[in-house]
């Protein structure tokens, strides 16, 4: 009891820190220096239409270089933290209810378009709404629409690494040669820019972002089923 | 309208805390993370926002040339991206503790894991 | 040089390559993390180089081809450099040490640690906010997958904590970032500099969540629960990383934040790390676990960081000289300890005692204990030097005081540690296994190497000389190399080498250190000759020994404040070497090197107030310091002179350590190292002469202080049952006389001091080794179980009695000479009680010396001594030189005192001694040493010859000739007529040798221990608890530096 009235008069003032903060805010009427040069620069300099993905990519490409890595390092770990001998098969095959028809009837009828839709969000993320997480993020939900059809779905854990793998490394590489044959780590001009609007402009974006799209899907997916076989163990 | 966005924000993040620092769930503690993490990235793009204007995509309604006049801050939505991104590792991560926790201990219970003190 | 870009680039690139390899392939897998670790290290260490060299000049690398606002851009100058040299070096080091672990849990792990790396880099080399927390994430999240590699089942709940207070970090570091943004309209942290954003609307506040976020990595206290968790049960390989590169980097990035805020920011992080200093120092006292101990000390030294980042503002240029090699010296002797701390199984403190199986491994754990205490020649001491200095130079006494409090705390443990290492039994069946893994044992090799190159590097930076260029240190240092040669080798090149110092640079000393070289050298040398008695080897004797000489010769010969401190320090370190060598002298050795310690920050922080900004402050300026701290220097100055000189109340380490000590260094650190205080307070008395304070006279303080030191001293020494502390506590007694001498301020009593110096000299190591000579033969130090050795070591015994005839000052030898001059000395005085408690000592050091020649050599011989020898002839050697020289010295006392006395005209013309003749005249008498002694010597001749003449017919009577009582003691030795040889006097005086003094110390200390103890219970393990903490604390933060901001 004192330990949940303490935590109330914490967060009371932190409460009041952030009423602070609320009642300093005072929203922008102009774009500040940082956004109006995205602004200007983005489709000119990149040629992308969508100035986030722009800024995602190619400006704070470091970040989302990081953002995936991010990823990586917690598919990986979760292969660490989970005990040791959960996936060697030992204990007893696992004997599970039917799904039934429906399910298993609309997954299949499902999973191509959730992949294609994933697929088109992410390789015109330079375009319209959308880009290479949210791309990613559909794909791993058909993984996890066939592990609900079927919890012991065999998945070929070794390709997911190698896409994702290949992915990072094709990403870095990419943003090592902007160093040299562009203006700087990520640049986009590796390639040509092309016509604004266009699926095949905005030089090296869509391509990363595509990249980012798969290892995403990827690196999402191996996280379920790795959680998956968790189950019941 | 942004200030109640943020306001929203803030009110999420403090539940979400309160949540995390009264349940000794682990399970529980992390799903009120979750909302916690929810609740900043709400403040963040609640930061960017500009009332009247348009999604900082260049297409038929945006043209180029008054970009600077049409648009919202593009900057915290790439950030809250990457927020969120990140938020989704790091629960991805500490599911992933609290099986191995429960192996050990066959409990939930965050205040059973006290071998370590002092 | 290869771009920073390319140094993120690469280990990531390898760790997703490393993710696409077949499991099985594990070589190939370590193979890859081995090798770009090794590029990594090189890359960095080319660009240390280029800066090094100034052929670089500090750069901003921006990406994606826009401007640095725009996009994110790192910066390399020579602190990111070094920086990420230190992190990848941890890493490759780490990475060698991990090899099994590695190769066990495979790829991904390695992926995992090189990821760690990077990050851990990127935070040191990103200059935009953003980036910044995407790195920390990455190092959160790499944590949560290293701690793993422990095969402790613990480590789990550890890794959990810290990811729950990680989440409550990232919440307050967002939310602060993204105000931050909205405030200044950028990401870029000079561009939010420049905004100067604590002083917009709102920005204060969101400068403040980002701030405590990031401070709140360096597991600053209270919220630092979690982290002494990781290090206690993470690996500790990866605990080295965490603490060397982890907290160098989160450091790095606070001080990269600070500009953001202002200068009104730094009070309050300076606030913080000075809290976390003394809390975790306190904390670590309660440790019995290695690696826990080790946590905290990693806690105080990043708080110790962060205080000299909050004092930036008066630092100046020195700034990265002091903050870089505190860091530097903390990263690589923690690394090196928690290296160290793999190799044994055990986790106790004491389970490290294997240790000393190897001796290079012992020379390795003492190399970390000394970087981190920051003793020199280590970067630590020049940087708390320089620290102290500027500290005192702004008046910020404050931080001064508790900086040096926190610093001696640290230094109690770790050496307190030392200790047990060194002293303690195996501890049996428990005894901890102790790997000799070759590619571990070469990792930690390679730190104490860094840590020797840091300290050399250091020296030549620093705005002195470098220590490890001076002669008499390197000397000392090269016995090192020598210790697998016999003693007989390396005593006869210390003698040498003592003797042939002294040669060479005697010509160059005024009367003054004349006198105190010779007690030093040549003292030091005959004293050494007795060390030929020791057979074989002699480990760790010799280069403490030579330390402690180094240390006295340079402090005679310093003439500024930073050489004479420097020697100060290594007398003392070498000296603690030297006494902990004895059998039962653990605890007596610690609490010398803690008061030593602490008299040497007083002593420290006396010359930062007086030198006043003047960086090499010349010893002969003390004259100058301004009147209103003049007397505040004296009283520091002096009280850590008088610590060295064991006066009464400071004086509890004295006996034990010198009663302790092995039979050869009781005389050397009696007979010598004590006249190191004595020197102290002569340069301080030379220099500032009298001080009042309020109103009080301060040498006058000083003379009452001498007068009980000698008569509570000689009154504690009387009803001592144990030789050797019979001769330890009369040795505060005679240093009581020389302070009192020293403290009179005429021409008599310093001629009376400086003559002590020699007599204290001659006769305390003549005592000690023949003592010492009498407990080798019969076993025992107690007095009660011996008796009537006379007969069979005669030799000894005349030493014993010359000695005593000297020490008690009855005519003919030179104690007379000092009585006497001390009586005039006190005539021309107008002090009277202090005088009259003076004149009572006398009396009572009659009583201890005639205990120790009677119980000793005359009465019975006990039934189990009938078989044994003289003392070794080694030990007779120099006590028979000390019967020579005091004889002679008692015959010609003018050979060595006119010249001096000559000297003392200068600073007191008045009261001088008349020369001429055989005969020395004062204004009250005078003194005629020759005529003396042939008085005295007919009286005992012709007393002699009338007792051989009665006793002519004397029957020899048979030992155990008598009839025994019909009784039977309990505790046989209470019959003993040495017993409590005393008992009326003890009677009639006791109440005055309570041992308050003792008592005083013992509860400061045991309220240290209890209060560190409750205290850190809170600390509960759980870690809702611990984020609960962390919230605590940032809203404590916030209240105070919205208060006074």
């Amino acid at each position: 009891m004192i330990k949940r009235f303490f935590v109330l008069a914490l967060l009371f003032a932190m409460g009041l820190l952030f009423t602070d903060l609320l009642l300093s805010y005072t929203p922008d009427t102009e774009l500040n220096s940082t956004a109006l040069y995205y602004a200007n620069h983005t489709a000119k300099d990149l040629g992308a239409a969508n100035i986030v993905t722009a800024i995602i990519v190619s400006y704070r490409g470091l970040d989302t270089l990081g953002e995936v890595t991010v990823l990586f390092l917690s598919a990986a770990i979760l292969v660490l933290v989970l005990p040791k001998g959960w996936r060697r098969g030992k204990r007893k095959p696992r004997i599970l209810p039917s799904t039934g028809e429906l399910l298993g009837t609309g997954s299949h009828l499902l999973v191509p378009l959730i992949l294609l839709l994933g697929v088109y969000l992410f390789v015109n993320g330079h375009l319209t709404p959308g880009g290479g997480f949210q791309g990613g993020a559909i794909i791993a939900s058909a993984a996890l629409l066939l592990l609900l059809t079927n919890p012991l779905q065999p998945f070929s854990r070794h390709l997911f690494s190698v896409v994702e793998s290949i992915a990072g490394l094709c990403f870095v590489v990419i943003g090592l040669l902007g160093i040299v044959y562009a203006g700087g780590f990520l640049d986009n001009r590796l390639l040509p820019i092309g016509q604004l609007g266009e699926l095949f402009s905005a030089g090296t974006m869509p391509i990363l972002y595509s990249l980012i799209g798969l290892k995403v899907g990827a690196e999402f997916s191996s996280m379920l089923i790795n959680l998956s076989e968790t189950k019941d163990s | 309208m942004v200030l109640i966005v943020m306001s929203t924000g803030f009110l999420l993040i403090l539940m979400g805390l309160y949540g995390s620092l009264t349940n000794r769930n682990i399970l529980r503690m992390i799903v009120s993370f979750t909302v916690t993490n929810t609740g900043v990235n709400l403040v963040l793009i609640s930061v960017g926002y500009m009332p009247g204007r348009t999604a900082p995509i260049l297409d038929e309604t945006v043209a180029v040339s008054e970009v600077a006049q049409r648009i919202i801050d593009p900057v915290p939505q790439a950030l809250v991206l990457t927020a969120i991104v990140i938020g989704v590792g790091v629960t991805a991560l500490m599911l992933a503790y609290a099986y191995r926790l429960y192996e050990t201990k066959g409990t939930l219970d965050i205040s059973q894991f006290t071998e370590l003190k002092w | 040089m290869v771009s920073p870009l390319v140094l993120l680039g690469t280990p990531l690139g390898m760790a997703f390559l490393l993710g696409m390899l077949q499991n099985r392939w594990r070589f190939a897998s370590y193979g890859i993390t081995l090798l770009t670790m090794t590029c990594m290290s090189l890359f960095s260490a080319d660009w240390v180089l280029g800066f090094a060299s100034g052929s670089l000049v500090a750069t901003d690398f921006s990406t994606a081809g826009a401007p640095p606002p725009f996009a994110i851009s790192l910066r390399m100058s020579l602190t990111e450099a070094s920086l990420i040299l230190l992190v990848n070096l941890a890493g490759l080091f780490s990475t060698l040490y991990l090899k099994e672990e590695l190769l066990r849990i495979g790829r991904r792990g390695m992926a995992v640690l090189l990821i760690d790396i990077m990050a851990l880099c990127g935070i040191i080399l990103t200059r935009d906010i953003f980036n910044l927390f995407v790195f920390f994430e990455l190092v959160v999240i790499s944590t949560g997958g290293l701690v793993l590699l422990s095969d402790d089942q613990r480590a789990p709940s550890a890794g959990f904590k810290y990811l729950i207070v990680s989440q409550l970090i990232s919440v307050l570091l967002l939310i602060g970032i993204i105000f931050a943004y909205h405030s200044t309209g950028t990401l870029n942290i000079d561009g939010m500099a420049a905004a100067s954003l604590g002083l917009l609307k709102g920005g204060a506040l969101a400068f403040f969540l980002i701030l405590i976020a990031v401070i709140s990595e360096l597991k600053p206290f209270p919220a630092n629960g979690w982290a002494l968790d990781i290090y206690e049960s993470a690996h500790p390989a990866f605990s080295a990383i965490f603490s060397a590169a982890a907290s160098s980097a989160a450091l790095f990035a606070v001080a990269k934040l600070l500009p953001m805020g202002g200068e009104s920011w730094l009070p309050v992080v300076s606030s913080i790390g000075l809290v976390s200093f003394l809390a975790a120092n306190l904390f670590a006292l309660c440790q019995e676990n290695d690696r826990r101990l080790l946590g905290y000390s990693s806690i105080a030294q990043t708080g110790l960081v962060l205080v000299v980042i909050g004092q930036q503002d008066i630092l100046g240029e020195r700034y990265l000289f002091i903050a870089g090699g505190i860091l530097l010296a903390h990263a690589v002797a923690k690394a090196g300890l928690y290296w160290l701390s793999g190799l044994l199984s055990n986790r106790h403190l004491t389970a490290w005692t294997v240790l000393r199986q190897s001796p290079l491994l012992l020379f390795a754990f003492i190399s970390f204990i000394a970087l981190l205490v920051g003793l020199p020649p280590f970067p630590g001491f020049y940087a708390k030097w320089e620290l102290v200095h500027l500290l005192a130079q702004e008046g910020r006494l404050a931080i001064l005081g508790l900086v040096l409090l926190g610093a001696l705390v640290e230094a109690g443990y770790l050496f307190r540690w030392f200790g047990k290492v060194v002293k303690r039994s195996d501890g049996g069946e428990e005894a901890a296994v102790f790997s000799v893994a070759p590619i571990k044992t070469l990792v930690v090799f390679a730190a104490v190497a860094g840590g020797w190159s840091l300290g050399y590097l250091w020296g030549q930076l620093s705005l002195f000389d470098n220590i490890l260029h001076t002669i008499p240190v390197l000397f000392a240092l090269g016995f090192l190399l020598l210790e697998r040669f016999p003693v007989w080798l390396k005593n006869s090149l210390a003698i040498v080498g003592l003797v042939s110092y002294y040669l060479i640079s005697y010509p160059a000393y005024d009367p003054m250190q004349l006198i105190f070289g010779t007690v030093i050298l040549i003292g030091g040398g005959v004293i050494l000759l007795a060390s030929y008695s020791v057979s074989g080897r002699r480990m760790g004797f010799y280069p403490s020994a030579m330390l402690m000489f180094a240390g006295l010769s340079l402090l005679i010969e310093a003439k500024d404040s930073f050489h004479f401190f420097v020697a100060w320090e290594l007398l003392t370190i070498g000296s603690y070497f030297l006494i902990l060598r004895g059998k039962q002298s653990e605890p007596h050795a610690l609490s010398y090197l803690v008061f030593s310690l602490g008299g040497a920050f007083l002593i420290l922080a006396g010359f930062a107030l007086a030198a006043e900004g003047v960086e090499l402050f010349p010893l002969s300026s003390l004259s100058q310091v301004t009147a209103d701290k003049a007397p505040w220097v004296f009283i520091l100055l002096a009280v850590g002179f008088m610590t060295k000189t064991a006066s009464v109340g400071l004086h509890i380490w004295l006996p034990g350590a010198h009663a302790e000590a092995e039979t050869d260094v009781s005389p050397m650190v009696s007979g010598i190292l004590l006249k190191a205080g004595l020197y102290g307070l002569v340069v301080l008395l030379l220099g500032m002469g009298k001080q009042q304070l309020y109103g009080v006279e301060l040498t006058h303080v000083m003379l009452w202080i001498g007068a009980l030191s000698a008569l509570l001293g000689n009154l504690m020494a009387v009803f001592q049952e144990d030789a050797k502390r019979l001769l330890a506590y009369s040795s505060i007694g005679q240093m009581g006389y020389a302070l009192f001498g020293l403290a009179l301020m005429n021409h008599l009593g310093w001629l009376m001091a400086l003559m002590f110096v020699i007599n204290h000299y001659i006769y305390k190591s003549m005592l000690f080794l023949s003592v010492g000579g009498v407990a080798k033969r019969t076993g025992t130090r107690l007095m009660y179980q011996m008796g009537g050795l006379i007969t069979l070591m005669p030799l000894s015994f005349i030493a014993v009695l010359i000695g005593i005839i000297a020490v008690s000052g009855v005519p003919p030898l030179s104690g007379f000479g000092g009585r006497w001059i001390f009586y005039n000395a006190i005539l021309t005085a107008e002090y009277r009680l202090p005088i009259i408690l003076i004149f009572l000592a006398g009396p009572i050091a009659f009583l201890y010396l005639f205990r120790l020649i009677h119980t000793l050599f005359l009465g019975q011989l006990k039934d189990e001594h009938r078989q044994i020898k003289e003392a070794p002839f080694w030990l007779i050697v120099p006590q028979m030189i000390f019967v020579a020289c005091l004889m002679a010295f008692a015959l010609v006392p003018g050979v060595a005192l006119r010249r001096f006395d000559l000297y003392l005209n200068q600073f007191f013309p008045q009261g001088g001694l008349n020369w001429e003749g055989v005969s020395i005249t004062s204004q009250f008498g005078y003194w005629s040493p020759v005529s003396i002694m042939v008085v005295v010597m007919v009286i005992f001749a012709s007393l002699l010859g009338w007792l051989i003449f009665v006793n002519r017919k004397a029957q020899k009577v048979k030992q155990f000739n008598m009839v025994f009582a019909a009784e039977r003691p309990y505790r046989p030795e209470t019959t003993h007529f040495a017993w409590n040889f005393f008992a009326p006097y003890k009677k009639a005086l006791g109440f005055l040798i309570q041992p308050l003094a003792t008592r005083f110390w013992g509860m400061v200390m045991d309220l240290l221990h209890t209060s560190a103890d409750l205290t850190r219970r809170f600390y509960t393990g759980n870690g809702q608890t611990y984020a609960i903490h962390l919230l605590a604390f940032v809203v404590v933060v916030y209240l105070f530096s919205m208060g006074s901001l």
